[in-house]
C-alpha cells in the first residue's frame, strides 16, 4: 500500500496555502496552529487565519484572546534568532463584511446606505454561510496583500463539509443580475418577459414569497438590492480568484481527524469531496494517537525491582498497587491502541493517492503553549506514510 | 430566568420534558448522548422521538444499522426516529401554509425561489426548527440532536433574530411560537463535554451565551463524558512521578506512559468538573468512558445503561433490535 515516504518538510515549503478541514474536537485549530509556527520557525512569514469563534487558536497559541486584528506572535522563546514570523488573526466575519462593503461601494453614501440597510445588518450576523464567506474573501486579501509566504486556514468543524467552498458562489448567484432584475424590475426586461412575469409563474411566486415572508420584507430586500447592484461585479471579479485560489498547485487541503470511527468517517468523506472537486490534496494527519507496543502486562516482570528501589521510604502497600495499575493500565492503553489501529488502517485504504498519512502521538497535558506546539511539530515534521 | 434553581435529579428533569436540545462541543459525544437518552427514555414508557437535524450523513445510522428519514420510523416499541432535512421540512413547512400541492410544487422549482432561500437569513433554520417543533405534541419526549455547540447557537438564536428581520407574516409568527417553545418550562437543553480543557471553555461559553441571551427558559445541564474519578492516593502518584524520572527501558516506559496517562484523565475529570460546578454553579452528570474499540452501538448500550442505573433501568430493558 504504502510505496515511499513523504517529506513534510518539502511538502510545506512548496505550500503557499494550507486548508485544514475536519469534525470537531479533532485538533483541528491546534494542526493548523502548528504548521504555521513551523513554517515560521523554517524563516518564512506565516499567517494562521480560524473562523472558529470558540477561542481555540488563542488559547492553543497561549494567548487570552485575539480579534480581528492580525497579531503577531512572539517567537523569541523558541527562536531568538529566527527570521521567520508567526501572525494569528481569528475572523469577526461582521467587521469583515463592513470593511468589504465599504471597500468595493462606490461612494460613501452608496456605502452608508447599505450598512444601514435593515436587511444588510441581520444578513451579515446571521446569513449562514457569512462566516465562512468572509473568511474566504480576507484570505483573498491576506493573498493579494502579498505580505505572508505561508497561509493556514482553519475551517469550522461543519458537518456539510466543504460548505465553505461553496458559500461565495451562494452569495454570488443570488445577487446575479437576473435575480436582481426580477426584484428590482419585473416588468422592463423584454416585452414577452415581462407579460409572463406580470401574470405567469413568477407573479405567484412573487405574491407567495410576499405572503409567507410578509411584504415588509421583500421591500426591505428591494430596498438592499438597489443599493446592492452596484457592487455586482466586484463580488464576481474577486470570487473567482478565489476559487483559483484553492485549484493553485501551491494550495493543499490537509484532512484532520481522530482516532475515533466518526471522526474517521468524516475524513474519509473529506477525501472524498476533495477528490472530487479536484482540489489539491495535501494529505491527513491522525491527531492523539496512543502508542502501546509492548504485548506484555505483567508490571511486576517489567518494572517490579525498580519499584522496590524508588518506593522503599513510601507504605509497603504502595509498590504493590502501584504495580497492579501499571499492569491494568498498560493492558488497557495496548487494546486502545489496537482499536485505534483498526480503525486508521481502513481509513488509509479509503483516502489512498491522497497524499501523506502522518499520525500524531497524544502528547502529556494541555497543548497550550508554543513549547507544547513546537513539540507537535517535530512529530509532524518527521517523515510521514504516502497513501 | 437564569436564577431557576438547579434540579434536584437532573436526569429525571429531562426525562420529564417534552423537548431536550443536546448539543456541544464537536467530538464530545452529542450524538450518543442523544441516543442513549431517548433509549432510556422509551425503556420508562415514555413515547420519544430521537431527531436528528438537516444531517447529510446522518449519525444515528451505525447506531441502529438503519438511516432514519424525514418522517419518523420505528426503532423499537416506543421509541421512533427521523432527520429532519431543510428540503424535506421545507416542503412540509409550505404545504402548511399552501393549500394546493400543485403551487407548493410550483415555488419549490421555481429557480428565484430556491436562490432567495438560500440567501434569506435564518429562514431555513426557522423551517428546519418548525419540523422539530410540528413533533414535539405528538410524542412525549422529543430528543434532539443539534449541530456542534457554535451552530447549534446561531440555529437557536434564529427565533429571536428572525423577529427584527420579518416584521410581519407566516415567517414572523412561526419564529414567535419557536420562541415560546425554547422558553416553555417543559423544554430543557443539554450540553456534552469531556474533561479537556479546551472542551471545558467551550462548554461554559456556551452555557453562558445561552443564558446571556435568553435563548433557553432553563439552564443547560451538562453532561460529562468519559469521566473517570481519581483512584490513586498522594504515595501511590509520588511513586509513579519517581518511577517517570527514569532511565526507564522502552517497555518500562510504556507501562509508566500508561500509568500516567490514566492518571491525568482522572485528575483532568476532577479539575473539569470542579471549573464547570464553580461557572456553572451546579455538579456535571459524569458519565465514565465506553470501553475501548466499542462500536457505535456498543458505546451507547454502555451509556444508556449507566444512565439507566441512576433510574432503576436495567440494560436488558434497554435492548433495541
Amino acid at each position: 500500500m504504502a510505496v515511499g515516504r513523504v517529506d513534510m518538510d518539502a511538502w510545506l515549503a512548496a505550500s503557499r496555502l494550507v486548508v485544514c478541514v475536519g469534525a470537531g474536537g479533532v485538533g483541528k485549530t491546534t494542526t493548523a496552529a502548528t504548521l504555521a509556527l513551523c513554517g515560521a520557525l523554517r524563516g518564512r512569514k506565516a499567517l494562521v487565519l480560524t473562523i472558529d469563534p470558540a477561542r481555540r487558536l488563542a488559547n492553543s497559541l497561549g494567548l487570552k484572546e485575539f480579534g480581528n486584528e492580525e497579531t503577531r506572535i512572539d517567537l523569541s522563546p523558541l527562536a531568538p534568532e529566527g527570521e521567520g514570523e508567526l501572525w494569528a488573526m481569528m475572523l469577526d466575519s461582521r467587521s469583515t463584511f463592513d470593511a468589504l462593503i465599504a471597500k468595493i461601494a462606490s461612494d460613501p453614501a452608496a456605502r452608508d446606505r447599505i450598512l444601514g440597510n435593515h436587511v444588510y445588518r441581520h444578513m451579515a450576523d446571521t446569513f449562514a454561510g457569512s462566516q465562512d464567506y468572509m473568511a474566504t474573501e480576507t484570505l483573498y486579501d491576506l493573498v493579494t496583500s502579498g505580505k505572508y509566504d505561508l497561509l493556514v486556514l482553519d475551517t469550522p468543524p461543519v458537518k456539510n463539509a466543504l460548505d465553505f467552498l461553496e458559500s461565495p458562489g451562494r452569495l454570488i448567484n443570488f445577487l446575479d443580475e437576473r435575480v436582481l432584475r426580477w426584484f428590482l424590475h419585473p416588468s422592463d426586461s423584454s416585452p414577452v418577459l415581462s407579460r409572463r412575469l406580470m401574470f405567469g409563474t413568477s407573479a405567484v411566486v412573487y405574491r407567495l414569497l410576499a405572503y409567507v415572508f410578509g411584504k415588509d420584507f421583500l421591500d426591505d430586500l428591494t430596498t438592499f438590492f438597489q443599493d446592492f447592484q452596484g457592487l455586482y461585479g466586484g463580488f464576481v471579479e474577486r470570487h473567482q480568484a478565489v476559487v483559483d485560489l484553492f485549484r493553485d498547485p501551491a494550495t493543499s487541503f490537509v484532512t484532520i481527524c481522530a482516532p475515533n470511527e466518526s471522526s474517521l468517517d468524516v475524513a474519509v468523506f473529506f477525501q472524498e469531496e476533495l477528490a472530487r472537486r479536484e482540489l489539491p490534496r495535501g494529505g491527513m494527519v491522525v491527531n492523539q494517537v496512543h502508542r502501546c507496543e509492548g504485548e506484555e502486562h505483567d508490571a511486576t516482570a517489567v518494572l517490579g525491582a525498580l519499584a522496590e528501589a524508588r518506593g522503599e521510604d513510601l507504605p509497603p502497600s504502595t509498590v504493590a498497587s502501584v504495580l497492579a495499575r501499571l499492569g491494568m493500565a498498560h493492558r488497557r492503553l495496548h487494546a486502545l491502541r489496537v482499536a485505534e489501529q483498526a480503525l486508521t488502517k481502513r481509513v488509509r485504504e479509503a483516502a489512498r493517492g491522497g497524499g501523506f498519512f502522518q499520525e500524531i502521538p497524544r502528547i502529556e497535558g494541555n497543548v497550550h503553549d508554543l513549547a507544547a506546539l513546537a513539540t507537535v511539530g517535530e512529530a509532524l515534521f518527521t517523515p510521514a506514510e504516502r497513501l | 430566568m437564569a436564577d431557576r434553581p438547579a434540579p434536584a435529579d437532573p436526569l429525571k428533569s429531562l426525562l420529564d420534558a417534552r423537548l431536550v436540545l443536546v448539543t456541544g462541543k464537536g467530538g464530545t459525544g452529542k450524538t450518543t448522548f442523544s441516543a442513549a437518552l431517548a433509549v432510556l427514555a422509551a425503556a420508562t414508557g415514555k413515547r420519544t422521538l430521537l431527531v436528528e437535524v438537516d444531517s447529510q450523513r446522518p449519525a444515528f445510522t451505525p447506531i441502529f444499522g438503519k438511516e432514519p428519514e424525514f418522517a419518523p420510523s420505528r426503532l423499537k416499541d416506543g421509541l421512533d426516529f427521523c432527520n429532519l432535512r431543510w428540503m424535506d421540512a421545507l416542503m412540509a413547512f409550505l404545504t402548511s401554509l399552501v393549500p394546493s400541492r400543485r403551487v407548493v410544487n410550483l415555488i419549490l422549482g421555481n429557480r428565484m425561489v430556491s436562490r432567495f432561500l438560500d440567501f434569506t437569513p435564518g429562514s431555513q433554520e426557522i423551517v428546519v426548527l418548525s419540523a422539530l417543533a410540528e413533533q414535539v405534541p405528538k410524542y412525549d419526549l422529543v430528543v434532539a440532536d443539534l449541530p456542534a455547540s457554535g451552530h447549534a447557537f446561531s440555529l437557536l438564536d434564529v427565533t429571536r433574530s428572525a423577529l427584527g428581520l420579518f416584521r410581519s407574516g407566516p415567517v414572523r409568527n412561526r419564529a414567535e411560537e419557536l420562541r415560546a417553545l425554547l422558553l416553555s418550562d417543559t423544554t430543557r437543553a443539554a450540553l456534552t463535554a469531556l474533561p479537556e480543557e479546551m472542551v471545558v471553555n467551550e462548554t461554559i461559553e456556551t452555557g453562558d451565551k445561552l443564558r446571556q441571551y435568553e435563548l433557553i427558559g432553563h439552564r443547560p445541564l451538562v453532561f460529562l463524558n468519559r469521566a473517570t474519578l481519581p483512584t490513586l492516593v498522594a504515595e501511590e502518584r509520588e511513586l509513579v512521578r519517581r518511577l517517570a524520572e527514569g532511565p526507564l527501558d522502552p517497555l518500562q516506559a510504556e507501562f509508566v506512559r500508561a500509568g500516567r496517562w490514566e492518571d491525568e484523565l482522572e485528575q483532568g475529570t476532577a479539575l473539569s468538573a470542579g471549573r464547570l460546578t464553580e461557572a456553572l454553579g451546579y455538579e456535571p452528570i459524569m458519565i465514565p468512558p465506553a470501553p475501548a474499540g466499542g462500536s457505535p452501538k456498543q458505546i451507547v448500550e454502555s451509556v444508556a445503561a449507566h444512565l439507566g442505573r441512576q433510574v432503576g433501568v436495567t440494560r436488558r430493558e434497554l435492548q433495541w433490535r
